[in-house]
Order: C-alpha cells, then sequence, then structure tokens
C-alpha cells in the first residue's frame, strides 16, 4: 500500500516538475508578452496542481490534504483571473508604446 | 522519499531561478511580471515539495501566503499601470 | 437568510481547512466566517441564477480534462524546437450577461486550450488572443458558454 501511494507521488510530483521546466522554457522563448503569459497560466499551474496531487498520500491527516487542495484552488483561481488582468494591461501598454 | 521530494524541490528552484532572465531582458513591465508570477507559483510548489519533505507541515501556511501575495501582486500592478491606461482611454477618444 | 447563512458556513469550513480545529480559535473563526459573508454579499449578491449541482460537476471535471489538455498543447509547443504557433486575436461575442457570470466565464477561457481573453470593448465583445488562430475557436468558445450557462441555471438570452 505504501509503495502504491509513493509511487503516485513519484508519478504526480515528476509530471509536475516536467511542466515546470515546459512552462519555463516557454517563458523564455515564446516570442511576445501575451503568448508567455499562456505559457504561465497553464503550464505552471498544471505543474502546481500535479505536484500537490503527488503530494496528497504524503500528508499527514485529511485536513493537511484539503489544506493542499485549497493552496491549489486559490492559486488556479487567482491566475485565471490575474492573466485576464495582466493581459490588458499588455495591450493597453502596448498601445501606448507603439499607438 | 524525502530526497526525492528535495530534488524535485532543487529541479523546480532551478526553473524559477532562469525566469529571472526573463525578468532581466524585459522587453516590457509585463514581460516581467509574468516572469514574477512564475517565479510566485514557483515558489509555492518549492515550499509545499520542502514541506512534504521535512514533514514540517507549517511550511505549507508560508506556501498559502505566498499564493495569496502573488494574486495581489498582480492587481497592484495593473492597477500601477494606470497611467498607460489613462494614456490609451486619451487614445482611444478618437474613435 | 438561509442564502447568507449557507455562504457563512462555507466560509466557517473554508476557515477550518485552513487553521485546523482547535477551540481556543473558534471564536476568531466564526467571526471570520461573518466578516467574510457581509463582504460576499456585497462583491457578490444573490442573483437570479440557480446553479444545478450536477451539470456543475460535470462542467468541473470537463473543465479540468481541458485544462490538462491546455497545459499539455502549451507544454508541446514550447518544448517543440519549430515553435510553432500563429498567435493572434479573435473578437468574441459572449451570450452571458455582463458581470459575475460573464468574469467566471472568462476565467474559464483563460484556462481552456490555446485562449486567453484581454478586454471587453465598448460593445461588449471580448478580444480573445488565441495562440493559434482559426475560425475554429469562436464556435467552441460559444458552445463551452452554452454549457456553462446551462450549469449555472439561468436562462441564457437571446438579444
Amino acid at each position: 500500500m505504501t509503495l502504491a501511494l509513493d509511487l503516485l507521488t513519484i508519478v504526480g510530483v515528476s509530471a509536475g516538475c516536467f511542466f515546470f521546466v515546459a512552462g519555463t522554457v516557454g517563458l523564455l522563448r515564446f516570442p511576445d508578452a501575451l503568448t508567455r503569459m499562456h505559457a504561465l497560466t497553464k503550464a505552471d499551474n498544471l505543474g502546481l496542481g500535479l505536484i500537490v496531487l503527488g503530494l496528497l498520500p504524503q500528508a499527514a491527516g485529511l485536513g493537511h490534504a484539503l489544506k493542499l487542495v485549497a493552496i491549489w484552488l486559490l492559486a488556479q483561481v487567482s491566475a485565471a483571473v490575474a492573466s485576464q488582468l495582466i493581459a490588458g494591461a499588455v495591450l493597453r501598454q502596448r498601445s501606448a508604446i507603439w499607438p | 522519499m524525502a530526497s526525492f521530494l528535495m530534488s524535485a524541490a532543487g529541479l523546480v528552484l532551478a526553473m524559477a531561478a532562469l525566469g529571472l532572465v526573463r525578468i532581466f531582458y524585459g522587453p516590457i513591465d509585463a514581460d516581467r511580471l509574468i516572469a514574477a508570477q512564475l517565479i510566485g507559483t514557483c515558489g509555492v510548489a518549492i515550499l509545499l515539495l520542502l514541506a512534504g519533505a521535512t514533514e514540517a507541515t507549517p511550511i505549507t501556511d508560508v506556501a498559502l501566503i505566498l499564493a495569496l501575495l502573488a494574486a495581489f501582486l498582480s492587481v497592484a500592478f495593473v492597477r500601477g499601470a494606470a497611467g498607460f491606461a489613462s494614456a490609451s482611454e486619451q487614445g482611444d477618444d478618437d474613435r | 437568510m438561509t442564502f447568507s447563512l449557507v455562504r457563512a458556513a462555507g466560509f466557517f469550513g473554508f476557515w477550518l481547512i485552513l487553521t485546523g480545529l482547535s477551540l481556543a480559535d473558534l471564536a476568531v473563526g466564526i467571526l471570520a466566517a461573518l466578516v467574510a459573508m457581509r463582504a460576499s454579499l456585497v462583491l457578490l449578491p444573490p442573483g437570479q441564477w440557480r446553479p444545478r449541482p450536477l451539470l456543475l460537476l460535470r462542467m468541473a471535471l470537463r473543465f479540468l480534462i481541458q485544462s490538462v489538455l491546455a497545459g499539455l498543447d502549451v507544454a508541446w509547443r514550447a518544448l517543440d524546437p519549430r515553435l510553432t504557433m500563429e498567435p493572434g486575436f479573435i473578437v468574441f461575442q459572449p451570450r452571458s450577461p455582463p458581470g459575475p457570470a460573464r468574469n467566471a466565464f472568462c476565467a474559464i477561457t483563460s484556462l481552456l486550450p490555446g485562449t486567453l481573453p484581454c478586454e471587453e470593448d465598448a460593445n461588449g465583445d471580448l478580444l480573445i488572443h488565441c495562440l493559434v488562430v482559426s475560425p475554429d475557436v469562436a464556435p467552441q468558445l460559444a458552445s463551452e458558454e452554452a454549457l456553462f450557462l446551462q450549469a449555472l441555471g439561468g436562462r441564457p438570452d437571446h438579444g
């Protein structure tokens, strides 16, 4: 049983790390601010979600597991809202520089 | 398991450090903010992994606060970029 | 009244998750839940929506799968040496009424594969940034929005 749980942790955390790598590569390689925004909101938050999923079997009790999920939810919701705010600011900034 | 989680935290930390390159090169402020957000998300993941590795559950609370502050960061930026907003609103008067 | 109590209970449950169950902190928790309830009634007044739990659950599941696909899509593009993308904008006419429902729809859109809402113009149309511009994007968003409105339980008004 412990072996299965540990396996879940290893798979989840590894997959999460993969998306963090992909997110950073996207941040560095994508051509402009808006496409980089895609890399951040999609890849990184999926990475965080997978890492949380992987850590759940190691959590000290139900309360701690729920807290991990709450942190992921908070990060996901705030990323979804923040991405639109930033995207709007990018457009305004761009039109201010290159009208 | 602890050493595995620790090395995962190290990998994510390296990704956060690479994000600094984007902060350095920009070119516009929004790029730097996006990089800062990425580093914030990486920070949350690192703290959660450390909490798992060391079984020091209070670190989870630090991760929670970091996630909360990251949300406020972008709101503060967008409010602070109001100068750009008013500039573009003046431009919008033309249409 | 019951509505506010349900909200306050929800906030209190969230407080318990964050702080853990301890009798000494209970008073602070109840106070915090009541303050949060007041704030939420101001920020998000009870509307005409009648959410359908089963449809919302199905929506959440579908949305979870979509966000995994979105992450894979971005990761694939980032790691592909050729860096294939045709970024650009589309204009989308949302059917959801302005306000909380539309904001929630925009939040969902930002986590769907390849789309990121940027701005609402004077006509109430949404400017959406896409990693790959194609004529399929708008109809897909429209069907997502229809599902979303159905789950919320409001009657989509054909304006």
